[in-house]
């Protein structure tokens, strides 16, 4: 056996130890060219892979684009506003920071304390700061806290235009009025920085970051004038308070292009805390849908979201579509005995004596109800009811802001002499404010639809890229003669008839008065309404002022057709102005 | 008495063979290892224990007992341990056994044996031992080997230890490698080729059925797929069982991917950050690759196949069979580590559980590899110069 062994030894041992060498060797080469395939062909995807799973994305809120009036006010800003958090495993002197965080934000230590203390990756301490307390804070240079900038919307004028700007929510994006309708001009692209972390979430120092920049929101630039706007509100305040009304709305715009100066629903509220319920209504004892009822009801824009009985001003259409159709001129003679009979109903004028005879035109001062009755039964239902349509009142007017109420009409079918006859004189029907000013505008501007609207154009926040908007207008929706009729109609109500309450001296103005009881009948609730327009030649201002439920007086033409004249003794002059300047 | 003439003559011959080569191949590896266990350690160590070099220290410390124990093994003549070939099998089952009382339990799988301050898995010694005994058992049964009857023992002895391995550890790749080394300290010792192109096909064909039957039972969604049967699905398909099984397989994917040929820089490594949970244990070679590029990851496995041309080297010229056998079953021990490794980190088979030689953490296995070399060192002292 010690002979043999050395022999077997030296040939088959060892070639076969040769052998397992070059097995092994075959199978390294496997694995190397598996590490080939790997690290050369499939390394542009798992590099890709690991970087998706190393960095984390975080966003940079762009800042929103400013919406601004026509005089170049800003009515909606942004305000820069910090976040201060702490990063746990970057703090090193534990206890100056919570010092530090307890005086800059008047916090409590065992607040703070507990947050410092937390073993976690970030943690926010308070967001919403002051800029100046992020900078003092920032200057202070401790390891760990991180005051990071942000935006957040800003009204200068608190709760002026309130229902018509809207407001925006955590996001920064629009929760209601212009503010949703222009979201995606104002809202800019939001940037990102990327940064390397390690798989729990700290970053990693030395990797740094790749900050894609947010671009910033389009600023709007609306036909709101804030002067018309705030004193708008001011008189709709003055008139709430003194008539101890419900609501009062206030809409001002120009007939001609439909560009809305002011529109006016107080309560107005605080855009800057849009989610806090007036005094006088109890917003802490009531559930959370509850709540959000009260909020909405809150944010209502009243012009445009809810409708209503417009009553007289409504005779502005009757006796638009009554001159059109050739159903009636300006000449004919009428006789108000106090009522007129429509089959066997007897519908009562307001007066109740009558107005004996008068012409259209007087009829049309004395808002008498038995002419406008016996002008719609001419007309007829079928030819009422295509004015309706060529009129534009069965359509939404088409405004920038959302939530538009439509009209509430009557089936053509179910018109009979008696619904007709009270359609004549502006009830048992519901359109918003915002249809009935839209539609006198058309009917006084010469016969032309005007869509009414707040946006103007949008512009970069240096002006370049200015893109203007423009809005569809209908053609010959009355003639222009009737136009004409019209206005010289509606200047006589106001010079000499029931709206003589709105004239200003030394402007020739237009309008129509309204009264109108609200459903159920009986309940003694009213509208006062007045609609004017001046100059009543070529108007450029249209104005209309509801007053919801006042007590005591409530006639239009004498508590409504007031808020207008104050209105126009103001802003006329002012438009004036404003129109010399430009030319 | 002619083996103890032999042995006085060469001790007596100053001529006598030290391995430079081998020694510095792995002292380059072990070196080489501390600095990435630094590396893919720290992060986490400094995380978990407030300590970067925590995991460091610990493999210094176990690496220089390690050395300390290679130059007693290499000063000792080889034959000094056959005697004790049939107590390393016996010490081997009853470690094993003694793992059901007093196994501590780690990741999920008992390993390991804590006597006083020191751990030690038995699936190390039986892998040592293992060795021993084969060589041994293979010397005595002499011309016996050729014949049927003792190829088969020799294939035989191994499978109780192996089994055991398997069910009491829960640790499948030391039973491969103890089946391995026996496999290989066989193939070197029998002339005989046929069988084992025989037993290879059978294996080959053996673990083909058993992924076609587990791909089938996953087809027919039948839910009594074991852990085992899952790894299997996971390593098909990876990015499928990213969350389960799948997850080390696809974050030591990621490492070595995006290392791509130039590596991010020693240090640089993303992955070792938290996503590829302790990376400085099994997974390293990922990390390596993804520090090291595909240069540094063919770096190591040049240095491993110089190492085991180093063993082929000695068991070619050792002085008998019986070093020869020992070193081909450490050589077997080493590259079967090695292949199965890296065929795991880069998803070439099967994920399970196996660490590399010399550069992964693990105090235990880091002591019994170098007790190894030890050895080989010792036969390499048996070769005479003038042999070479």
């Amino acid at each position: 056996m010690m002979d043999e062994m050395p022999y077997q030894h030296k040939t088959y041992h060892r070639s076969k130890t040769v052998v397992v060498m070059f097995l092994c060797l075959i199978v390294f080469g496997i694995l190397m060219g598996r590490l080939v395939y790997l690290m050369v062909f499939r390394s542009e995807y798992y590099t890709m892979k690991a970087k998706e799973l190393h960095e984390r994305e975080r966003s940079i809120k762009a800042a929103r684009g400013r919406i601004i009036d026509a005089g170049g006010k800003v009515l909606a800003d942004n305000k820069t506003v910090c976040t201060i958090s702490v990063i746990h495993s970057q703090i090193t002197d534990a206890e100056a920071v919570i010092a530090m965080l307890c005086k800059e934000l008047g916090l409590s230590e065992e607040y703070v304390r507990k947050r410092v203390e937390k073993y976690s990756s970030i943690e926010k301490i308070k967001s919403n700061v002051d800029k100046s307390v992020g900078d003092a804070i920032r200057a202070y240079d401790l390891a760990g806290v991180k005051v990071d900038e942000d935006y957040k919307r800003y009204y200068p004028y608190d709760s002026l235009g309130s229902k018509v700007l809207g407001f925006t929510g955590g996001d920064n994006q629009g929760i209601i009025g212009l503010e949703v309708i222009y979201e995606e001009y104002l809202q800019g692209e939001a940037g990102t920085i990327l940064t390397v972390t390690d798989a729990k979430g700290v970053e990693v120092a030395e990797a740094g970051e790749e900050r894609v920049e947010p671009v910033g929101g389009q600023d709007l630039y609306i036909s709101m004038d804030m002067n018309i706007q705030s004193y708008a509100t001011q008189l709709a305040l003055q008139t709430m308070e003194t008539k101890e009304a419900d609501s009062v709305s206030i809409l001002v715009m120009n007939p001609q292009n439909g560009e809305i100066y002011a529109m006016v629903n107080v309560p107005e509220f605080n855009l800057n805390d849009p989610y806090t319920l007036p005094d006088t209504v109890d917003g802490d004892n009531v559930s959370e849908e509850k709540k959000q009822e009260l909020l909405n009801g809150m944010w209502r824009n009243g012009c445009i979201n809810d409708t209503y009985e417009p009553g007289s001003t409504f005779k502005i259409i009757t006796a638009a579509a009554g001159l059109e159709s050739g159903a009636v001129k300006p000449t004919d003679t009428f006789n108000c005995p106090g009522f007129i009979m429509v089959e066997d109903r007897k519908i009562r004028c307001h007066k109740v004596g009558g107005h004996g005879a008068e012409d259209f035109v007087q009829g049309t001062m004395n808002s008498c109800n038995p002419v406008f009755i016996t002008v719609g039964l001419r007309i007829g239902v079928e030819r009422y009811y295509s004015y309706f349509k060529q009129f534009g009142l069965l359509d939404r007017t088409g405004i920038d802001l959302p939530g538009e109420a439509g009209t509430i009409m009557h089936n053509v079918d179910n018109i009979g002499p008696v619904e007709l006859a009270t359609i004549s004189f502006g009830q048992s029907f519901q359109i918003t404010p915002i249809q009935l000013a839209v539609t006198a505008s058309s009917i006084i501007n010469g016969g032309r639809r005007i869509t009414p609207h707040f946006g103007v154009r949008v512009a970069d926040n240096d002006g370049s890229n200015s893109q203007v908007f423009s809005y569809p207008v209908r053609d010959h929706v009355v003639s222009e003669e009737t136009s004409e009729t019209m206005r010289y109609i509606l200047e006589q109500v106001v010079a000499e008839g029931s709206g003589k309450n709105g004239a200003v001296e030394g402007y020739r103005v237009g309008g129509k008065t309204a009264t109108s009881q609200t459903l159920p009948r009986g309940s003694g609730r009213y509208i006062a309404s007045f609609l004017g327009f001046a100059p009543a030649d070529d108007p450029q201002v249209l104005a209309v002022a509801i007053i919801n439920n006042p007590q005591g007086t409530y006639y239009g033409g004498q508590i409504a057709a007031p808020v207008v004249r104050q209105l126009f003794e103001n802003i006329l002059p002012y438009l004036e102005k404003m129109d010399y300047n430009k030319t | 008495m002619a083996q103890r003439n032999s042995s006085r003559r060469r001790q007596s011959n100053s001529e006598n063979f030290m391995d430079y080569s081998l020694l510095f191949i792995v002292l380059f590896l072990l070196g080489f290892g501390l600095v990435m266990v630094y590396s893919t350690s720290s992060y986490e160590a400094n995380l978990d224990y407030n300590n970067a070099a925590y995991y460091l220290k610990k493999q210094l410390f176990a690496t220089i007992l390690g050395l300390i124990a290679m130059l007693v093994v290499a000063n000792i003549p080889y034959h000094f341990w056959e005697r004790f070939a049939v107590i390393g099998y016996l010490v081997s089952v009853v470690l094993i056994l003694l793992i059901i009382p007093f196994g501590h339990e780690s990741h999920g799988a008992k390993r390991w044996l804590y006597i006083g301050p020191i751990s030690l898995q038995p699936a190390e010694v039986a892998k040592l031992c293992m060795i021993l005994f084969l060589a041994s058992m293979i010397c005595t049964m002499g011309k016996q080997i050729r014949y049927r009857k003792g190829f088969w023992m020799v294939l035989l002895v191994p499978m109780p230890i192996a089994l055991m391995l398997w069910k009491i550890t829960q640790n499948m790749s030391s039973a491969i490698i103890v089946v391995g080394i026996a496999v290989l300290m066989l193939f070197v010792s029998c002339p005989d080729y046929k069988r084992f192109i025989l037993l290879g096909l059978a294996a080959v064909a053996g673990a083909a059925a058993v992924v076609f039957v587990i791909v089938q039972m996953a087809a027919s969604q039948v839910d009594s797929l074991d852990f085992r049967g899952a790894r299997i699905l996971a390593w098909l398909d990876p990015e499928a069982y990213a969350s389960g099984k799948g997850f080390q397989t696809i974050q030591a994917l990621y490492a070595i991917g995006s290392g791509g040929v130039l590596g991010k820089g020693l240090g640089a490594s993303m992955q070792k950050l938290g996503f590829l949970p302790e990376a400085q244990n099994d997974m390293i070679f990922s990390i390596i690759c993804e520090e090291l590029g595909l240069f540094g990851g063919f770096a190591v496995i040049i240095m491993f196949i110089m190492l085991i041309w180093r063993f082929m080297v000695i068991a070619n010229n050792a002085p008998d069979l019986f070093g020869a056998l020992l070193v081909v079953g450490v050589l077997g021990h080493i590259a079967i580590q090695v292949i199965l490794n890296i065929a795991v980190v880069t998803n070439t088979i099967p994920n399970t559980g196996i660490s590399l030689p010399f550069i992964s953490y693990g105090g235990s296995s880091v002591m019994f590899l170098l007790i190894e070399i030890g050895l080989v060192l010792s036969v390499a002292r048996g070769i005479r110069l003038k042999d070479l």
